[in-house]
């Protein structure tokens, strides 16, 4: 981590934000009176870096070229998440599970009729161990206001405009269940591998914000906000 | 260079005049008979349940991740692996306890490193004066460079 | 000084290789409501916490499922996990939650979670 790249030097007191120092302190008083260890941190620290939106992207394309692995997904999404790496219980370094996403996912089947969205309106509940860290517009206060009670207008937001005809279903992600969306197989991908359709389920489509298109790997361009001292991850 | 903590003291006193209560009143502390049923469930109302609110449409932005904001993260995370609180304690906390001017007007993971200090003060593991005693000190180091 | 003792290690005694909810699996007794029910949403006073949205109160939803057992929300937020309950996928019709919401659109749903002291009959 921060040993990994260059640093600039000590910084002076104004480039130093009130929550650098905060953070410091809190970690290193909490390691201090031994409520965790300095490894406790670290492997966490780890265990977030191998997390991303692929073995979900995964379970969707097997669910595409599998009937019965379709059927386990939706009926037990945990157990299916076996099948791409991901074991709920005992991937984190707890034993049981992250404390804040729980191991109860739910795979929510779009069907020609049907499309499903993912929000949290009380807070930004995301499944991290099968999808990663959420990006920080499904965080802010104004998707959760809205999305819930005008899902099309912000989903026309996203690019996505939908039929009258369509059931836009939300799922607010309210209690201990976390959700992906598994999204109708787009036309023009007949023969296609899994690493091939894979590709084409974005962390965006995951959320429900998109639908997949082939030749469509990666999230809709959005402005980045850049960080003054980033995280570097691996992946 | 820093300003002065005079010059500190009284930006400060600038800045909070803006902050206000979701409901704009001349008279701040009311009377007893003037909160109603609607009023006492907007003041006592949680301030993370904000679906339905209506709301503009925003730019939808992507963002970096601060090194600080993961380790967080991974300090809440640990905090709860080893029983200190539970997520539910955790949100009650920061996103709830905390106060609408606070909910609203903090980053993200400003909320999540409050709320992580809260918990150390108030479970007992550690007195409000070692840890201001340990922001001192951390603040001292780059203050030294 | 007096100190609250708590054991810290009773979540990890308790979840470790089994997991959240599953470990409080068999805790709530049965099951009040089933697939399928009509169920209205109660309009309990909501002081200090509660992650069952305001926009569900007084509304009528149906059962999807019997989700999991786990201590209500209200509970937990204080890390008592004594009475687990049964919490329910809930479906709502948008416009019953929303009257302004367009008849075009009048399949539109919100799918979400509520625990058994939430609920009532329709």
């Amino acid at each position: 981590m921060s040993n990994d790249h260059h640093h600039p030097p000590a910084p002076m007191v104004e480039e130093v934000s009130d929550f650098e120092v905060l953070e410091m302190a809190v970690r290193e008083l909490a390691i201090e009176k031994g409520l965790f260890s300095a490894d406790d941190h670290r492997r966490w620290t780890e265990y977030v870096h191998t997390l991303g939106p692929l073995p979900a992207a995964r379970l969707v394309a097997k669910a595409w070229l599998d009937p019965e692995y379709k059927k386990l997904a939706v009926r037990d999404g945990v157990k299916a998440s076996l099948d791409v790496g991901v074991d709920w219980i005992n991937s984190p370094p707890t034993g049981f599970g992250t404390p804040s996403d729980y191991c109860n996912l739910r795979v929510l089947e779009d069907t020609p009729t049907v499309k499903h969205v993912v929000v949290c309106t009380l807070c930004s509940c995301y499944p991290r161990p099968i999808l990663g860290q959420s990006p920080e517009w499904y965080r802010t206060p104004n998707y959760r206001r809205r999305l819930v009670r005008w899902p099309r207008q912000v989903l026309a937001e996203f690019g996505l405009q939908l039929d009258p005809d369509i059931e836009i279903r939300v799922a607010d992600s309210n209690q201990k269940t976390r959700y992906i969306v598994l999204p109708v197989r787009p036309e023009g991908t007949d023969g296609w591998s899994e690493d091939q359709l894979a590709e084409i389920v974005t962390r965006d489509c995951l959320i429900g914000v998109a639908m997949p298109r082939p030749g469509i790997t990666a999230n809709a361009q959005r402005p980045v906000r850049p960080a003054v001292r980033p995280v570097h991850h691996d992946h | 260079m820093s300003q002065s903590t005079r010059e500190q003291v009284m930006r400060h006193l600038e800045t909070v005049t803006y902050l206000q209560p979701a409901l704009h009143k001349p008279q701040q502390a009311p009377y007893p008979d003037e909160i109603d049923h609607a009023l006492y469930r907007a003041y006592t109302r949680s301030a993370h349940d904000v679906g339905g609110e209506a709301d503009v449409p925003i730019r939808w932005e992507e963002k970096q991740e601060e090194q600080w904001e993961l380790n967080t993260f991974a300090t809440c995370e640990c905090l709860a692996w080893r029983g200190v609180w539970n997520a539910e304690e955790r949100r009650r906390r920061q996103n709830v306890d905390l106060g609408q001017t606070q909910y609203l007007g903090l980053p993200y993971y400003g909320r999540w490193l409050l709320t992580a200090a809260r918990i150390l003060v108030d479970k007992q593991h550690v007195t409000l004066t070692e840890l201001v005693n340990k922001i001192d000190e951390v603040k001292g180091r780059y203050e030294q460079g | 000084m007096s100190k609250v003792e708590h054991d810290l290690t009773h979540h990890a005694k308790k979840a470790t290789g089994i997991g959240d909810p599953q470990c409080f699996r068999g805790e709530a007794g049965p099951a009040k409501f089933k697939v399928g029910d009509r169920v209205r949403v109660r309009n309990l006073p909501d002081l200090f916490y509660t992650r069952s949205q305001v926009y569900t109160r007084g509304a009528v939803g149906t059962v999807t499922e019997a989700v999991y057992e786990s201590p209500a929300a209200e509970d937990e937020a204080w890390d008592n996990t004594d009475k687990p309950e049964w919490f329910y996928s809930i479906v709502f019709r948008q416009k019953e939650l929303w009257p302004d919401y367009p008849d075009l659109y009048a399949n539109d749903t919100v799918e979400t979670e509520l625990s058994e002291r939430w609920l009532e009959p329709a």
